[in-house]
């Protein structure tokens, strides 16, 4: 493809300034594994690291398996079956993406600790003699628990999108030649499927590894609590970066992987007519197993925790006045739009660069922005104000030159804070796009480009159409990631900027959970919004 | 088809307002630091996180048109961005909930020395650093609370003592990540030395009654529960959980008694919250009236009666709640110990295994 390659230079350029500009933050962190390890690295490595790394690989392996599980099987069942409430739980089953983890963790610990709905019944209704051993959640798994139901759909959603998108031919071949339901699912779907599945799991190993709100409350040490530790406890930076770069590593040999399981297997569309799966319409115990298996997932991962902030919300309604609110909804809703946006344009720019551009390092240089997201939130923040202040000081001549007498503008304003979402959360938006080119291929590009179509004119033309999907449900993900995020959010926001995140977190961090749950119901509330809008919208484009 | 069409439409028309009321509100933000410089405004970096906070913010402006602009973080991430943002960082005053923070920051060279009659009147000599580099505002003990029904106060004594065999499976207390641990633990090693406070971490550890989980709040539930006997915490917290708006706290708070530990010896573990001016503060005058404001008896009231902390202003009367839990003789070590033995604090946790 000469032709392809003549063409590439403008996104080439704009695609490689893009992934420096994500990147080169992060530099401050690769160049920690090369300084001497010191007393306080001998110390971690002699009493806690070994168990700090085995809570994490045990958090990751078993929340990346669960999520696979539960997030495939929706999927399925809701691409190939009939059966009732299929229409509402299709996208209702999204919805728990819209609860920040850690809050749900608060949650989940407020129903069932000593105080909570649960035990406070039992003992009072049914004056039943309780062992609270029984009923702790705030260790291990309960830590898996809390990830698997909050984080389950990713896997489903990215999953589900590609079924019900995917040609029907393949499944349908396979129906024809007899084979039973398992079978299909085994020996066509998993395999069909494994780009969306090792897409969306990353993303959920990179949120279980970045978290810190669960894992601190619930008393568990993973490898970000040592990160935190040797930087602020022991005010050794040095240590927690090697350490942070370590965890980058690993990061990055989780993303080989995921490249060799993909191998050279591309599954894109054969033909422009994209038929949607007939649906096998089930009866009798299985409609209701599987109605069942999808209300109880949305129960533990939605209803469950949503009645609890309700109620607390009832309990603590009126503490804070309501005009404060509008302004952190304004805030959370701005910021988590412009990122979402700026996100989705850089995504696409990059995608398309990686696909039209051949050779190992052009597939290998966006994968390098994906690190971004491997980073404990607030490693990246430092990252990024020391660049901003750096930045700073080589424009303050100018800044003299406009008549301000001040030596930082960058990085006390809200671009900082923007900058940093965008570099801690290209990696969701990324991956949508990306599975949206895998989908689309490259036979419809070529076509247009010998018809005599620009590059820019055929990515207008040809490709955005065929993207719509990608971008909405890209932008929405990354939408609902930066209205719940918290270390950046709380790092680097300007002077008197609260959004309803640092609001709640807040609350939790003084241990008052039920003042909480009035913001957090907010970011529930504008998530779910936003995971309807983007429901709608697919809806139509498959209609 | 339409309804989709207008939700859409709905939630950018909701983006929109987003960004079009805060591309309003950015300019006086940007003009601040050129025209307001040393005269309406003190930028305040604060750990602490409480509404009432916030409300004697409000009041400092009425009283004065001194406009308080804040950032709240983390401690330490507050500390590592003003470390960041150099000379030209905006911040005049960091504030926090941990003496060892503020010791920290003056160790940075982060923060000035300021010097007020007026501080000097209503601090005590105690609260205030050596060098009057940082303040303390409020004070908050470490207690033993126990359950009224397995433990009489005769016999409990000293945080010491609950490494006893007595207490085996009985001791609850949050992990070691946590600062108020650090802290006290920091305490034992100035008084102790290292060897020593080593081995009451250690001998507490043996003593657990559950791998430390939760906060402060969920040590005094798990009391309740039957878990354990007796937790080590936060006197805030528990004239929080007496006031709380679930009936159920107050219930389990009212089961409990409030035991102030080290009273024939050591006194009890105290910590403080306090502020320092930044260094290189464009609005230092500011910033000492405001801290001077903060630790006026007006505000030193309101901070014990809506937050349960001890006023440090001896002019100022407790709350009637911190005054039935009656009078406690406090550690007498300098604050800033809490700073310099944090470290081997956090080392020595890691060594007994103390989660």
């Amino acid at each position: 493809m000469q032709r392809r390659l003549a063409n590439v230079n403008i996104w080439t350029v704009a695609a490689i300034a893009i992934i420096a500009a994500l990147f080169l933050p992060n530099l401050t962190i690769v160049t920690g594994l090369f300084t001497p390890s010191n007393d306080n690295w001998a110390h971690m490595k002699e009493f806690v690291l070994w168990s700090f790394v085995t809570n994490s690989l045990i958090l990751v392996v078993a929340t990346a398996a669960s999520t696979i599980l539960i997030g495939l099987s929706l999927a399925w069942l809701i691409a190939q079956y009939q059966f009732p409430f299929r229409r509402f739980l299709k996208w209702a089953l999204i919805l728990p993406l819209s609860i920040p983890p850690f809050i749900g963790a608060y949650t989940y610990h407020g129903i069932v600790n000593y105080t909570g709905v649960i035990q406070t019944t039992l003992r009072e209704r049914f004056g039943m003699e309780l062992n609270p051993a029984h009923f702790d959640i705030m260790n291990l798994p309960g830590a898996i628990f809390i990830y698997t139901v909050f984080l389950y759909p990713y896997v489903y959603t990215i999953t589900q999108v590609f079924l019900s998108q995917q040609s029907a031919s393949l499944i349908e071949s396979t129906r024809l030649l007899g084979k039973g339901p398992w079978r299909t699912f085994f020996q066509v779907v998993v395999p069909i499927s494994r780009i969306s599945i090792i897409a969306g799991a990353s993303l959920v190993i990179l949120e279980v590894l970045n978290d810190y709100g669960v894992v601190k409350y619930y008393g568990i040490q993973t490898f970000t609590t040592a990160i935190f530790q040797s930087w602020f406890g022991l005010g050794d930076i040095e240590t927690s970066i090697k350490l942070a770069a370590s965890l980058m590593g690993f990061v990055i040999v989780i993303l080989l992987i995921e490249k060799i399981l993909r191998g050279r297997r591309q599954y894109s569309y054969s033909s422009t007519k994209v038929r949607p799966l007939p649906l096998i319409k089930l009866t009798g115990w299985k409609a209701f197993a599987a109605a069942g298996y999808g209300f109880s997932i949305l129960a533990l991962g939605f209803f469950i925790p949503v009645i609890q902030l309700i109620d607390w919300t009832v309990l603590t309604f009126g503490t804070i006045p309501l005009d404060e609110f509008m302004s952190y909804i304004r805030n959370s809703v701005f910021v988590a739009g412009f990122s979402a946006a700026a996100i989705i344009v850089f995504a696409l720019i990059v995608g398309n660069f990686a696909r039209l551009v051949q050779g190992k390092l052009a597939k290998l240089l966006p994968k390098l922005t994906v690190l971004g997201y491997s980073i404990p939130g607030a490693v990246i923040a430092v990252a990024v104000v020391t660049a901003f202040v750096a930045l700073d000081e080589f424009l303050a001549p100018l800044y003299q030159l406009a008549g301000l007498n001040t030596t930082l503008v960058l990085s006390v304003s809200i671009i900082l804070l923007i900058t940093a979402y965008i570099i801690r959360f290209f990696a969701i938006g990324y991956s949508s796009i990306e599975t949206g080119y895998d989908k689309i291929g490259t036979d419809f590009q070529d076509a247009s480009r010998l018809l005599g179509a620009g590059l820019t004119r055929t990515f207008f033309k040809v490709d955005m159409p065929m993207m719509k999907g990608a971008i909405v449900s890209g932008f929405i993900l990354v939408f609902i990631d930066v209205l719940k995020e918290i270390p950046l959010t709380l790092i680097l926001r300007p002077f008197n900027f609260d959004t309803l995140s640092t609001k709640a977190f807040q609350y939790a961090s003084d241990e008052k959970i039920m003042e909480a749950s009035q913001a957090s119901l907010l970011i529930v509330g504008i998530s779910a919004l936003a995971i309807i809008v983007f429901y709608k919208f697919l809806e139509k484009e498959l209609d | 088809m339409k309804k989709s069409f207008y939700l859409i439409l709905a939630f950018l028309l909701l983006v929109l307002a987003a960004c079009g009321s805060n591309d309003a509100s950015e300019p006086a933000t940007d003009d601040a630091p050129e025209e307001a410089a040393e005269s309406k405004e003190v930028n305040l970096y604060t750990a602490r996180h409480y509404d009432v906070d916030d409300e004697l913010y409000k009041k400092f402006e009425e009283e004065t048109g001194i406009k308080v602009n804040l950032i709240k973080g983390e401690a330490d991430e507050l500390l590592e961005r003003i470390k960041r943002e150099g000379d030209g960082t905006q911040a005049d005053l960091f504030l926090t909930a941990d003496a060892g923070r503020l010791f920290r920051a003056k160790e940075d060279g982060l923060l000035q020395a300021v010097s007020s009659d007026l501080l000097d009147e209503q601090i005590p000599e105690k609260f205030q650093d050596t060098d009057q580099m940082w303040y303390g505002l409020t004070k908050r003990a470490r207690v033993i609370v126990y359950n009224k029904e397995t433990v009489t106060p005769e016999e409990l004594s000293t945080y010491e003592a609950l490494t006893e065999d007595e207490w085996n499976g009985r001791v609850l207390i949050r992990g070691s990540e946590n600062i108020y641990n650090q802290s006290l633990l920091a305490s034992f090693i100035e008084i102790d030395g290292e060897e020593q406070a080593k081995e009451w971490a250690a001998g507490l550890v043996k003593n657990f009654a559950r791998d430390p989980e939760g906060g402060d709040r969920d040590q005094a539930k798990a009391i309740a529960a039957g878990v354990g006997d007796v937790a080590i915490m936060n006197s805030y917290y528990f004239g929080q959980m007496l006031n709380s708006e679930d009936p159920a706290e107050v219930e389990i708070a009212e089961g409990l008694g409030l035991f102030f530990p080290n009273q024939e010896t050591t006194g009890t573990h105290v910590n403080i919250s306090g502020a320092g001016v930044v260094k290189t503060s464009k609005n230092k005058e500011n910033a000492v009236k405001l801290l001077e404001f903060l630790s006026a008896p007006e505000a030193q009231g309101t901070f014990a009666e809506a937050n349960y902390e001890y006023p440090v202003n001896e002019e100022v009367e407790p709350s009637e709640l911190l005054n039935s839990w009656g009078e406690f003789k406090e550690q007498d070590i300098p604050l800033s110990a809490l700073g310099d033995n944090n470290a081997k604090a956090i080392l020595l946790f890691n060594e007994v295994g103390w989660k």
